[in-house]
């Protein structure tokens, strides 16, 4: 038999029952519901959550809920601070300039998208009032940042004002925060391995969460990697290594020596790098890929003091064509299509004199490679293929691996 | 309403007290207060210089890495030398080769600049390096000889010196430095932000005032205990992680895990128990010697170090005292279910069942369910039910309900369908 708590009064039972049936049903979660500290308040119109995973809880919302949709809330809320919505909350507020308490509404509300697009079913009810995707004519199992694009408040949404997740899901402080220094807050640390055990836990057991989940839990336990910054890092690393960019050299006297009789002392020399890119213009190269990695490696390659004059594109299919100079800038005829062997391209790159004295090879790593370590750097930008990319007539056949003295960056969407 | 007159001759007592007003600006500008605040990148650095192993700052240059070396320097009484590296030739690290009356006898001495001299003759300092990344190359490699060999030309720094070094991180570099894994490995990374929040309160005049940790000299011996165990135990368990070489573009000159980098997180270790240090601080230290995903596995398996022991629980469940946080709480009891179960007789199950009470009546019912559902099943047909059975009517209905939820949703999906 249960019996209610009397109105006003926190109905922990209930509260807890809830708690309970949802790590029942989403044991990939159950960590991180019980992590979760309840809070009881008065100023919360339902439940709300801080970054500290507080749980703040209004005995009255409990009362007048059922205890399945308290489970649908209790999970909508651990999602909050899984997904790590405050964070991103502040900072797309500083990306895009985003201010006032209009746009962090925006944001609780683009986050409770993002959960409530794939958290329910499966033994989960979906709370009264929750707000879906369709309910705004918006497409599902978009993130957050999408979903905060994509709409703006108005009169349409004025039956979601009352949305209140607190700061745990858009950043806002709220009057009923506890702060940093208040009881049973959980640090950065305890946040950070609290989000990682649930991640594991769902990457090692594929197939038993919904698509959302597995997103990211895959981006926790491998977070998407910048390209740009480690394309550039890699290119600006190969030119300016010994024999290129700025050094120091005993081949001339320094300035410095004629105040310093009796001394010697090397001088500041400067060769700028010399860089060739290699294209991989085979058919399974798009456009759009190869256009946005050749500008990057355009840029980086002035940003290290490389002379436009001084960075050359080979395009290379099964046959490499020949050396153009970047000066000639939109004019780049990258021709080819079909199978390549980026042997050539290498071939055709250091036929060219004065050496290069780094090559960028952009490809998605479909081809052969040379036997033998090329006499200059080498940085690869891979554009990942999905493994099952295979040869109809040979199935046996795995395309090679870069080579080891290549540095290899991968290439991903963003 | 007056108006300046355009032409006035030139007054050399007005010009000098035109010069003082400003410097009464200036000092009324200089005049900020502090207020204590807890720091934890300061508090990690701190303890890292105190353990004395070099570290590496990375930051963007502008953040405040140079104050806090002097915040640092100050709390350490230490003298702070800064040398910045990018305005050096690497003769200045190496030393100058002064050519003598007969350098074929006599040899070239290697001249040690100026500030090493003074700081070798001080015997005890803060070197800050920095700007090490936007330093050519000979001159980076001449500093990693004095960082590592502690060596400037033919002068070695005594014990007492301290070195600290900054650089820019890779994607801002101006020319891509970066790290050896040989090197790597012998650094300490730290990650050096600021806090936006500070940054403006400090702008509107009050700056915090970080307390540092102080080393506890009573618990000295037990903080290398707990050091050992933790490294040890760890590593035992997962040897793959004893040497890592790191692979790929994205781990590339940071911190990666070998039996050195291991005993250097030993060492953080003992130094943040020792000073009383919180988790976020040890955590940083951890993932800024070993890397971060086997630093992370290292605090985690801290945090289970950290779970009292089920023996103890068992022995005297009246006034046990469990983990506060729900799922660390859940974690403990399953450790006492998995303790009777490995040694199964009436009195652990009874003390087990008093533990789970305990845990009842001083937290949130609903962790304590699984648990229970565990150990009644371990019950053999001669014990009788303990009396504290009884007081867990709470956590029996609590479950009941939910059992009642589960079957209301499903029967809803049902008609929904």
């Amino acid at each position: 038999m249960t019996v209610d708590a009397p109105p006003g009064i926190l109905d922990r039972e209930k509260l807890f029952a809830a708690r309970l049936h949802a790590a029942r049903v989403r044991p990939y979660l159950a960590t991180a519901l019980f992590a979760l500290h309840p809070v009881e308040s008065r100023q919360v119109p339902t439940m709300a959550v801080d970054r500290y995973w507080r749980c703040y809880v209004s005995p009255a919302f409990v009362d007048r809920t059922p205890v399945e949709e308290l489970a649908g809330v209790w999970v909508h809320e651990v999602a909050h601070l899984l997904r790590d919505h405050h964070g991103r909350s502040d900072r797309v507020a500083r990306q895009r300039g985003l201010t006032g308490p209009g746009e962090r509404l925006r944001m609780n509300i683009a986050a409770d998208l993002e959960i409530n697009d794939d958290v329910y079913g499966e033994g989960l009810t979906r709370p009264r009032g929750a707000v879906r995707p369709q309910d705004l004519g918006l497409s599902e199992n978009q993130l957050m940042e999408e979903y905060l694009r994509e709409f703006r408040l108005g009169p349409g949404l004025r039956d979601l004002a009352w949305l209140e997740c607190g700061s745990g899901a858009d950043g806002r402080e709220r009057e009923w925060d506890l702060g940093p220094d208040g009881a049973h807050g959980l640090g950065e640390q305890d946040r950070d391995l609290v989000r990682l055990r649930v991640a594991r836990g769902i990457t090692g057991r594929p197939g038993s969460a919904p698509m959302g989940w597995q997103r990211w839990a895959d981006e926790v336990c491998h977070p998407p990697q910048p390209w740009r910054e480690l394309l550039g890092a890699a290119v600006r690393s190969a030119a300016s290594g010994g024999g290129a960019g700025d050094d120091y050299s005993y081949g001339r006297p320094a300035r410095r020596s004629t105040a310093l009789p009796g001394t010697v002392l090397p001088s500041l020399r400067r060769r700028p790098p010399r860089v060739c890119v290699v294209v991989d213009t085979s058919g399974s190269v798009s456009d759009a890929e190869l256009g946005s990695a050749l500008l990057e490696v355009a840029a980086i390659s002035r940003a290290v003091g490389g002379r436009r004059d001084l960075v050359t594109v080979v395009s290379c299919d099964a046959a490499a064509q020949t050396v153009h100079p970047l000066c000639r800038s939109a004019g780049i005829p990258l021709v080819g299509g079909g199978g390549t062997d980026l042997r050539t391209g290498f071939t055709q790159a250091l036929r060219a004199r004065p050496r290069p004295d780094v090559v960028v090879v952009l490809t998605d790593g479909q081809t052969p490679w040379p036997v033998s370590r090329p006499p200059c750097r080498t940085v690869v930008g891979l554009f990942p293929r999905p493994a099952s990319s295979w040869d109809e007539s040979d199935p046996d056949h795995q395309p090679d691996r870069p080579p080891e003295w290549a540095r290899v960056v991968t290439i991903g969407p963003a | 309403m007056t108006t300046s007159t355009p032409f006035v001759a030139p007054d050399p007592l007005a010009h000098a007290s035109r010069l003082d007003v400003a410097a009464d600006l200036l000092a009324l500008l200089r005049d900020t207060h502090t207020e204590p605040r807890p720091d934890t990148q300061l508090e990690a650095l701190t303890l890292a210089v105190a353990a004395d192993l070099p570290v590496l700052l990375w930051g963007e240059p502008g953040i405040g890495k140079t104050a806090a070396l002097t915040q640092l320097a100050s709390a350490l009484d230490l003298p702070l030398t800064t040398v910045i590296a990018s305005v050096h030739e690497p003769s200045d690290f190496s030393g100058l080769p002064v050519v003598g009356d007969d350098p074929a006898e006599q040899g070239v001495p290697m001249a040690p600049p100026d500030w090493a001299v003074r700081l070798v003759r001080a015997g005890r300092g803060l070197l800050f390096l920095d700007e090490l990344s936007t330093a050519p190359p000979a001159v980076q490699a001449a500093l990693l000889r004095l960082v590592l060999e502690r060596r400037i030309g033919a002068l070695r720094l005594p014990p007492g010196v301290r070195i600290v070094a900054a650089a820019n991180p890779r994607s801002s570099a101006a020319d891509g430095w970066e790290l050896s894994p040989p090197l790597a490995n012998r650094f300490v990374h730290l990650q050096w932000t600021h806090d936006h929040d500070v940054v403006v309160r400090g702008l509107g005049g009050t700056w915090p005032r970080a307390t540092l940790p102080r080393l506890d000299a009573e618990r000295l011996p037990q903080a290398v205990d707990l050091a050992r165990r933790a490294v040890c135990g760890f590593l035992s368990a997962r040897p793959t992680l004893v040497h890592r070489l790191p692979s790929g573009e994205t781990r590339r000159g940071g911190a990666w895990p070998s039996p050195r980098s291991w005993e250097m997180a030993l060492r953080l270790i003992a130094f943040a128990t020792a000073a009383g240090s919180g988790r976020d601080v040890l955590s940083l230290l951890v993932r800024g010697t070993v890397g971060d995903g086997p630093g992370l596995e290292l605090m985690a398996s801290l945090d289970r170090m950290d779970l009292p022991d089920p023996e103890v629980l068992l022995a005297r469940p009246a006034d046990a005292v469990l983990p506060e946080r729900g799922d660390l709480r859940q974690a403990a009891l399953d450790g006492v279910v998995d303790a009777v179960r490995g040694r199964p007789d009436r009195d652990r199950w009874d003390a087990a069942w008093a533990l789970l009470v305990r845990a009842m009546e001083t937290g949130a019912p609903d962790v304590v369910v699984v648990p229970a559902t565990t150990l009644a099943s371990l019950r053999r047909a001669d014990w009788p039910v303990p009396a504290a059975v009884e007081r867990l009517t709470g956590v029996v209905s609590l479950s009941r309900r939910a059992d009642e939820a589960g079957r209301r949703a499903a029967l809803a999906a049902k008609a929904g369908r």
